[in-house]
């Protein structure tokens, strides 16, 4: 249909020769781009091989291999990043391309290898006082670095999962599943503090002109942090549990003031979604378990929900 | 027959979204979409992912609400007078799709049509199956005819992965009843038969008029080569041979013909390979790199060497070779190939790309025990097991 869409275009001149020839060749396969494939397997590479050299020091520990392996490590860490210096351009607020495909790659093949070595480092001679997680904090400072240096969405995201980890918090929705989220008391409380933090900081960051297509990334762990937070909060604390519904509307409404100025839709899902557990929660707390009732709630909260998505339809066709 | 959507929108449809994907790259400009957008009209309501997703699940609680209302109507009645009722249910359900939401509300796979589709198919075939007592064989007929059909008028995509299953499971069933001898021609049957399907399918895909039905013909396109391949993959064949065909293998013994099969687990990828370069075919080149991997498992899994850090690193060292070879390759594009993105693909972005990136070398690794318990921030520098 492809081919026979664009000559029909071509005849009905909407679009030009110069177009149609371009379109043509790419529909026909005379052009074929590997861009997704190549990338794919790029990626694969990238995490065996760190995963790989991962095990292998902790495994041949105290072995004659074992300096060697850890030399190698440096050497192509370092090589990694001498690539990068040389061949990335020069750092800029606005966003950066970097003149090979493949650089991307390399840097983040350098960034999770330096962690490694580093890791290894401090297990094996203690260079820091482990019992504040010092080496988390330098992996999470680390990456920030190099993801602000090199423009680096992916390592930016490793460097909040770093940093959110250091304060304890995983930002996995395997660990949610299994309920390891709120395994620790107060955990909730620093989910709150630790996410609206962070917003605000983007916040600044964003208003400065510093990255600005960074925002989203951080937003989006920020909310999910800050959400998810509280949300535990009103499921685990019978006792305050009111301040974490307060603080969880707060964010959902938050978060869709930011969906309806930017835009986005996932925002609006966010504030939807955990709004609407939230306040599913307050009902059954405030009104008697009646199964009529909860079966009438179900169905109205249904026919809401499609008559609102179906109400701001245009909305979302120039949202996603 | 045709399908249940008006023609013209579905072509306007696709001539609109493939517009938009041009526009959005700037291979033309705004003006010419303007004008594209007012020359094709469709009338479908047809939302984003997101929302379909959302209004299936919206659409099968509604669903499951009305159905419970049902129910409380019928608890009396005798068993095959219910899988009768529950037949008509279906084919009701059916006519509502078809009167109601797709001709007079105009919903195009709006997650309401899909919702209400599966409905009606679940409904249709268990009705169906329970009137003959739930045989295996007239259960999984049905199964394949009802998502065919449903495939073929609704041009939908789950149920056509879904027929061509059961159309496989019911080959397999029959070949696995009628005694030892035929058992043992099944990988063969099933090779046969599916290049048969394959064949036939790129030819039905030559034909302009089946070009509405491109992305059911894409999946038995992609299913009949893995079909092709899972055949005569050592791997699927050992393990179907010990667990279905109630085969029992000594310490050391091994399946009937093991050479044959480890000879196609080998040589089927590097066709697939083959012939995807040469006859620049980007579907079976995908299937081709997702078979070759599924290959080196097969070797890995009983030639293991017990030293997985090793495997892991060796492989990702062969990855990176080969793609950088690749890049550099194809600086300037060879044969028409190129790593340029020419046509950015809709479900690509680098923003989930990112979250994946966080999800699998972020926090979440699996870490080797440190002995101290803490420290544990390996390879992705997250966690430090302190939870």
């Amino acid at each position: 249909m492809r081919l026979s869409i664009i000559k029909e275009l071509r005849e009905k001149a909407f679009i030009s020769q110069d177009q149609y020839n371009f379109l043509e060749s790419v529909f026909s396969g005379k052009i074929i781009s590997l861009y997704y494939e190549l990338r794919i397997v790029l990626y694969l590479g990238v995490m065996l091989f760190a995963t790989g050299c991962g095990i292998l020091i902790y495994k041949n520990i105290g072995e004659l291999g074992h300096l060697l392996t850890i030399i190698a490590l440096i050497a192509i860490t370092a090589g990694c990043f001498l690539y990068a210096f040389k061949k990335g351009n020069p750092y800029d607020d606005g966003k950066v391309t970097h003149a090979t495909a493949y650089f991307d790659y390399i840097v983040l093949l350098g960034s999770l290898l330096f962690v490694s070595v580093l890791t290894y480092l401090q297990f094996q001679y203690s260079l820091f006082d482990e019992t504040m997680g010092i080496t988390t904090l330098m992996t999470a400072a680390f990456f920030f670095l190099i993801a602000y240096r090199f423009d680096h969405l992916g390592v930016l995201s490793l460097g909040i999962t770093a940093f959110a980890s250091f304060w304890s918090l995983s930002i996995s929705p395997q660990k949610w599943y299994h309920g390891d989220f709120v395994d620790q008391a107060n955990l909730e409380f620093t989910a709150v503090l630790f996410g609206s933090t962070l917003a605000l900081l983007t916040f600044i960051i964003d208003r400065k002109n510093i990255k600005k297509h960074f925002t989203f990334t951080y937003l989006n762990f920020a909310a999910l942090i800050y959400l998810t937070g509280a949300l535990s909060g009103v499921f685990a604390d019978d006792d305050v549990y009111g301040y974490y519904l307060i603080a969880l509307f707060l964010g959902c409404g938050f978060s869709f003031w930011y969906a309806r100025t930017t835009r986005t839709f996932l925002f609006l899902l966010y504030a939807f979604i955990f709004g609407y557990i939230g306040f599913s929660f307050m009902l059954a707390d405030l009104i008697i378990d009646d199964v009529g009732f909860w079966f009438f709630y179900l169905l109205a909260s249904c026919g809401a929900f499609i008559y609102f998505i179906i109400r701001s339809k245009s909305y979302f066709k120039r949202a996603e | 027959m045709k399908t249940a959507y008006n023609q013209n929108w579905l072509k306007n449809l696709s001539v609109l979204k493939e517009a938009n994907d041009w526009a959005k790259q700037s291979i033309i400009s705004r003006d010419q979409l303007d004008a594209i957008r007012a020359a094709y009209v469709s009338g479908f309501y047809h939302p984003n992912f997101i929302i379909r997703i959302l209004l299936i699940i919206a659409t099968f609680t509604a669903l499951s609400g009305v159905t419970g209302l049902l129910v409380l109507f019928v608890v009396e009645i005798d068993e095959s007078m219910l899988s009768f009722l529950a037949l008509i249910y279906g084919v009701v359900s059916f006519a509502v799709l078809e009167k109601i939401v797709i001709r007079n509300m105009r919903h195009y796979k709006s997650g309401v049509t899909e919702a209400l589709l599966y409905h009606s198919i679940a409904f249709t075939v268990g009705g169906f199956a329970g009137v003959f007592d739930f045989d295996e064989y007239l259960f999984t007929l049905a199964v394949m005819i009802v998502c065919a059909f449903a495939a073929f008028r609704y041009l939908d995509l789950i149920s056509s992965t879904v027929s061509i299953l059961s159309f496989a499971y019911l080959l397999f069933a029959i070949l696995n009843d009628s005694g030892e001898i035929v058992q043992k021609f099944i990988p063969l049957v099933f090779i046969a038969v599916f290049t048969g399907v394959y064949f036939l399918t790129r030819r039905i895909k030559q034909n302009p008029e089946t070009e509405i039905w491109r992305h059911p013909l894409l999946i038995l396109e992609v299913l009949s080569l893995i079909f092709i391949y899972a055949a005569g993959n050592y791997f699927v064949v050992r393990e179907m041979s010990t667990e279905m065909l109630n085969l029992y293998l000594e310490e050391g013994q091994d399946i009937p013909l093991a050479i044959v099969f480890y000879l196609l687990t080998v040589i089927i990828p590097i066709v697939y390979l083959y012939y995807a370069i040469t006859r620049r075919d980007i579907v079976m080149l995908r299937v081709s790199l997702a078979v070759l991997a599924f290959s080196a498992f097969t070797f890995k899994y009983y030639f293991s060497l017990g030293h997985p850090e090793y495997t892991l690193t060796a492989a990702g060292i062969i990855l990176l070779g080969i793609c950088l070879y690749l890049f550099r390759l194809l600086k300037t594009p060879k044969n028409g190939y190129t790593h340029e993105n020419i046509l950015k693909e809709k479900w690509a972005a680098t923003n989930p790309e990112a979250f994946i990136i966080s999800q699998t070398m972020g926090g979440n690794q699996v870490v080797p025990d440190a002995g101290t318990g803490e420290g544990g921030s390996f390879g992705g520098g997250g966690a430090t097991g302190k939870y």
